[in-house]
């Protein structure tokens, strides 16, 4: 293990390049360019590299750097700040170009140590971003409204409607007792519906989209919505998104009266669909 | 930006804070080279800034509230010990935990 005293001394001060992500130097370089050149688009520079471009914003290295770094890293306003801003670039990127998107702070002390990144790993990233081009990456998450759900069943299973009909004219201690059951019913039949309703999703989603893959499912102060999260998905699409946007519509009605409601979220970078180490080098 | 409720979905919702940082904090190409964060504070930050988000009322109603004092973070405070808190705090916040590591 080598002291930092053994190699060169690192910058603390100056500025930095923060990378966002890499594009293909004649998509961004094309309309993004124009946008920055005309002053219509702000506080992004190009760094091209042959084929490639790295987008990059200057940053504080003493912001950056440690030993601030931890400091910053509990000042949740500007930790949510700097998320929000990786995020805003790389969508305003996608608008004109594909892109690989890099993982949250990601920083490079010299414009040199960039460079070197670009042109080293350029075949890596090149198959990267030709996986992307053309296409963006959706989220598709389903949240269940138990009530709904619990109608619905009413509706299709004797059963559950038999339950629902004594908890209804069940007085005093007894409606108690009727009601724990129904709900215990409801309960498990919630429980095997989650399942096959996630199975069933992903299945007709993933038919539609080039790839895709299922997340973990969010906690109702994760999600912001109280209702339960029973599927949480990212897909890679075309970028007309045609047949994936029909294939949602036919999945929304099909499970509209089991309560259950779908939301799709993006166009994203591709997060969720390049490679996360790039190999050795 | 329309509501399409009668095709079956919703979309054109502002993006939450949650699928922004399961992406941006979890997802992207991790460079091997000049960064200034190693990837092992990142899954720390992810964790922090999901239990602040996620948690942050109910890690304190048990009176958990480390994350406000200076060992956060800290590589030469226990990084083992750390992990097994953050386990803890993310199964209490019915959070995906982070895997286990070796210890060493």
């Amino acid at each position: 293990m080598t002291t930092p005293a053994a190699t060169a001394p690192l910058r603390r001060d100056g500025l930095g390049w923060y990378l966002y992500g890499v594009a293909a130097a004649d998509e961004a370089s094309a309309r993004l360019g124009a946008g920055l050149a005309a002053g219509t688009v702000q506080g992004i520079d190009l760094v091209a590299e042959g084929p490639l471009v790295g987008v990059t914003s200057r940053v504080s290295l003493q912001e950056f750097a440690e030993p601030a770094l931890p400091e910053r890293l509990r000042d949740t306003t500007w930790l949510e700040q700097m998320i929000r801003t990786h995020e805003q670039v790389l969508e305003r990127v996608l608008e004109d170009a594909s892109v690989v998107p890099c993982r949250f702070c990601s920083v490079y002390r010299s414009e040199a140590e960039l460079r070197r990144f670009l042109s080293e790993r350029r075949e890596v990233l090149q198959a990267a971003l030709d996986r992307v081009r053309g296409r963006v990456e959706v989220g598709v998450k389903a949240f269940i409204d138990r009530d709904r759900f619990a109608a619905g069943r009413a509706r299709q299973n004797e059963d559950v409607r038999q339950q629902e009909t004594q908890v209804s004219s069940a007085e005093g201690g007894r409606a108690y007792l009727e009601r724990r059951r129904f709900e215990q019913l409801v309960a498990s039949e919630l429980e095997r519906f989650r399942g096959e309703a996630a199975d069933r999703l992903h299945t007709r989603l993933l038919a539609a989209a080039e790839d895709g893959l299922a997340l973990p499912l969010q906690a109702p102060e994760l999600s912001g919505r109280e209702e339960e999260m029973v599927f949480n998905g990212a897909y890679l699409v075309t970028a007309d998104r045609g047949a994936f946007e029909q294939a949602l519509a036919s999945l929304g009605r099909d499970f509209r009266d089991d309560g259950v409601e779908l939301e799709l979220t993006g166009p994203w970078p591709a997060y969720n669909f390049v490679p996360e180490e790039l190999g050795a080098e | 930006m329309s509501s399409r409720e009668l095709e079956g979905y919703r979309s054109g919702q502002p993006a939450q804070l949650a699928d922004v940082l399961e992406r941006v904090l979890d997802k992207g190409i991790v460079i091997a080279g000049d960064i200034q964060i190693n990837l092992l504070d990142i899954e720390l930050l992810t964790v922090k800034i999901r239990l602040l988000i996620a948690s942050a009322d109910k890690a304190r109603e048990m009176g958990i509230d480390w994350w406000e004092g200076d060992a956060f973070l800290s590589k030469r405070n226990g990084q083992g010990e750390l992990e097994e808190r953050l386990r803890k705090l993310e199964e209490a916040a019915g959070l995906p935990t982070s895997p286990k590591q070796e210890s060493g």
